[in-house]
C-alpha cells in the first residue's frame, strides 16, 4: 500500500516556542493512524499542519502524492496562492474538538455547504447526498434542526457527515470527544469505526485508549514536539517501551 | 468558627414542611417614580393644549404642505438611504480592508477612517459643497500629465478621458450625500469590524477546512454571524443620520424636512409650532425605524434561540 499521509522532518515554531521539531509519519491508504500525548505536545499543530491551517517552517508533508502548500518545479519550492490551497483542502476533511458548526446554518445547510460552495453542484443534487450521509451518521431525522437544538454528539456526528460530504481523501480528526459528556462519546466512535471500516484513511488524535487498540492500524505517541513512539497500537500499549509513553498510559488507562 | 454554625443547616420543624406562601419583593419607590410623572405628564399635556404657542391648528395646516412633504421624500428619507447606503457599503469594503493581512490595504482603511471620523459632518458638508471652487472641471486621465509634458517639453500636454462640470456633478444633494455617506462609511467599518471579529475563529478554519475561499468565507460564514453584532448599532446610526439629514441645508441643500418646516416658521413669524411639527416628524420617523430594526434583529437571531425554526 501505498503512503496517503507522508510527514518528512517537519518543524513548526509559534515565535521563538519551537512546537514541532523533527516529525516523521506515514499514514497508508485506507490505514487508521491514532495520535497520543499530553496536552500541548503538539498534536492539534501538526494535525492542523497537514491541511495547511497551519504553515510548517521546515520539512514537507504530502497528501495522496502532492505537496501540501508548496509545488516543486526544479529544486525550489513556490508557495501555493490562497485558491490553490483552497483546492488542495477539499480532499482532506477535517473534525474539530469544538464541532464548529455553522450555527445560522441547519444540520443539512450544514452539510450541503461544502459541495454547493466550494464544488459548484446544484443544491437539488447535493440535497440527496447529504440527507444520505444524515442517515448515515444516525440523524436522518434532524436535517432541520440548528446546531444550539442539537447535543454535542449529534453536532459532532454533523460535524463528520459535514467533513464527509467533500468526499474527501482523508479525514482529519482533532481529539473529536473530547468536548462531549460521557455518555456521547460512544455514539461518535461508533460512527468513526464505521467510517474506519470502509476504508477511509484517517489520523486521529485522542485520548480513547480503548478506540486506538480497536480501531488503530498504527499508534503515535508525541511528547514535547517529537515522535516518541509509535507501533501496531496493541503492542505499544501493552508494552510501552519509552518512559514517558509508560508515565502517559498509566494517566489516561 | 465553624463549630457555632448550626451543624445540620436541613430544616425540620413541621411548619418547614407545610406550603408556604411566596412574598415577592416589594417596590415602593416604583410606585412613587409613577405618581411622579403622571403628574409631570399631565402639566404637559395641560401646557399643551393650552397655551397660545402651540397653535396646533397652524401646525396641522402648515406641516403638510408640499414643499414640507417633498423635502421630507426627497431631502430626508432619500437623503438617509441614500447615505446609509453609501455608508454601509464602502464601510463593509473598509473593514474587510483593515482585517486583510495586507499591510498597504489595512493602513489606508485606518487613513481613511480616522480622518472622516475626526470630521464634524457639517464641516465635511460645506467642504464637499466646496470642491466646486476648487476645480471648474472634475477630469479623469493620466494623472501630472502637465507636469509631465513639461518633463518632456511638450507645451499643454492633456491626456484625459472624460470629466464633467463641476458644478452640474457636485450639486448640493451630491456634496452632502458624498459628506454623509462617507463620514457614516467610517463609523459603519469601526461597526463591521467588530462585528467580524465576534466570530469564533473556529467558524473561518472549519469553512477553510472544507475549501473555501477568504471571500466565500466571509460572504456566507462570518458576516452573517457577524449581523448580529451588527445590526443594533446601525439601527442607532441610521436613526442618527436621519436626523443628520436637517445639516444638508448647509450645503446648501433646501428640499429638506426642517428646512422646509422652518422656513414656513420664518416666513409667517409663527416659529414655535413648526419646531414642535418637526419634533413630532422625526419622533414618529424613528419610530418606524425602530420597529424596521426589531424585525430585521429577530430574523438574524435564526440558529441563536432554540425557540426559532426555519
Ligand atoms: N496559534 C498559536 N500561537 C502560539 N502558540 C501556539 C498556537 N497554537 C498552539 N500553540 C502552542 O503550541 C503548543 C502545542 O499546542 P497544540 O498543538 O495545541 O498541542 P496539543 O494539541 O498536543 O495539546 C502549545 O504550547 C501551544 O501553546
Ligand atoms: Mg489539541
Amino acid at each position: 500500500m501505498t503512503a496517503m499521509i507522508k510527514i518528512e522532518g517537519v518543524h513548526k515554531r509559534f515565535g521563538t516556542n519551537e512546537v514541532l521539531r523533527g516529525i516523521d509519519l506515514e499514514v497508508r491508504t485506507g490505514e487508521v493512524c491514532c495520535v497520543l500525548g499530553p496536552s500541548g505536545s503538539g498534536k492539534s499543530t501538526l494535525l492542523r499542519c497537514v491541511n495547511h491551517l497551519e504553515k510548517v517552517n521546515a520539512g514537507r508533508i504530502s497528501v495522496d502524492g502532492r505537496l501540501i502548500g508548496y509545488q516543486q518545479r526544479g529544486s525550489k519550492l513556490y508557495e501555493l496562492r490562497e485558491k490553490e490551497i483552497a483546492a488542495q483542502r477539499r480532499d482532506i476533511g477535517m473534525v474539530f474538538q469544538r464541532f464548529n458548526l455553522f450555527p445560522h446554518f441547519t444540520a443539512l445547510e450544514n452539510v450541503m455547504e461544502g459541495p454547493v460552495q466550494v464544488l459548484g453542484k446544484s443544491r437539488a443534487a447535493v440535497k440527496a447526498r447529504a440527507q444520505e450521509l444524515l442517515d448515515r451518521v444516525g440523524l436522518g431525522d434532524r436535517g432541520g434542526a440548528y446546531p444550539v437544538q442539537l447535543s454535542g454528539g449529534q453536532q459532532q456526528r454533523v460535524a463528520i457527515a459535514r467533513a464527509l460530504a467533500m468526499e474527501p481523501k482523508v479525514m482529519l480528526f482533532d481529539e473529536p470527544t473530547s468536548a462531549l459528556d460521557p455518555e456521547l462519546v460512544g455514539e461518535v466512535l461508533d460512527v468513526m469505526r464505521d467510517l474506519a471500516r470502509s476504508g477511509m484513511t484517517m489520523m486521529v488524535v485522542t485520548h480513547e485508549i480503548g478506540f486506538a487498540r480497536e480501531v488503530g492500524d498504527s499508534l503515535v505517541f508525541m511528547d514535547g514536539g517529537v515522535v516518541v513512539e509509535s507501533g501496531p497500537p496493541r503492542e505499544v500499549i501493552a508494552n510501552p517501551q519509552h518512559e514517558r509513553t509508560k508515565a502517559f498510559l498509566s494517566k489516561v488507562l | 468558627m465553624s463549630k457555632e454554625l448550626n451543624p445540620d443547616p436541613a430544616p425540620s420543624s413541621p411548619e418547614a414542611q407545610a406550603p408556604m406562601t411566596v412574598v415577592p419583593v416589594r417596590h415602593p419607590w416604583r410606585w412613587v417614580a409613577v405618581a411622579v410623572l403622571a403628574v409631570l405628564t399631565a402639566q404637559f399635556v395641560h401646557l399643551a393644549a393650552t397655551n397660545p404657542a402651540f397653535d396646533w391648528p397652524f401646525m396641522i395646516d402648515n406641516a403638510f404642505r408640499p414643499p414640507v412633504i417633498e423635502g421630507l421624500l426627497k431631502g430626508t428619507l432619500a437623503g438617509t438611504v441614500i447615505a446609509m447606503t453609501i455608508g454601509i457599503v464602502v464601510g463593509v469594503i473598509v473593514a474587510i480592508m483593515r482585517l486583510s493581512p495586507n499591510p498597504v490595504l489595512s493602513g489606508a482603511a485606518w487613513v481613511f477612517t480616522w480622518v472622516f471620523r475626526a470630521m464634524p459632518r457639517v464641516v465635511l458638508i460645506i467642504l464637499f459643497a466646496g470642491l466646486g471652487t476648487l476645480w471648474k472641471r472634475i477630469e479623469f486621465g493620466l494623472p501630472f500629465d502637465e507636469q509631465l509634458g513639461w518633463l518632456f517639453g511638450i507645451e499643454d500636454f492633456r491626456a484625459r478621458l472624460f470629466g464633467f462640470d463641476a458644478h452640474t456633478v457636485l450639486t448640493a444633494f451630491v456634496a452632502g450625500m458624498l459628506a454623509l455617506g462617507l463620514s457614516e462609511a467610517a463609523y459603519m467599518a469601526e461597526i463591521v469590524r467588530a462585528g467580524i471579529q465576534s466570530v469564533d475563529e473556529g467558524q473561518g478554519e472549519a469553512a477553510s477546512a472544507l475549501g473555501m475561499t477568504r471571500g466565500q468565507i466571509l460572504r456566507r460564514i462570518v458576516l452573517p454571524q457577524a449581523m448580529r453584532v451588527i445590526i443594533p448599532p446601525t439601527g442607532n446610526e441610521t436613526i442618527a443620520m436621519l436626523k443628520d439629514t436637517s445639516l444638508l441645508a448647509f450645503a446648501p441643500l433646501t428640499v429638506e424636512l426642517f428646512y422646509q418646516l422652518s422656513a414656513v416658521g420664518h416666513r409667517t413669524f409663527n416659529v414655535f409650532p413648526m419646531l414642535i411639527a418637526a419634533a413630532l416628524y422625526y419622533l414618529f420617523l424613528a419610530s418606524v425605524l425602530m420597529v424596521f430594526q426589531y424585525f430585521l434583529e429577530r430574523k438574524f437571531s435564526a440558529g441563536r434561540v432554540r425557540g426559532v425554526q426555519r
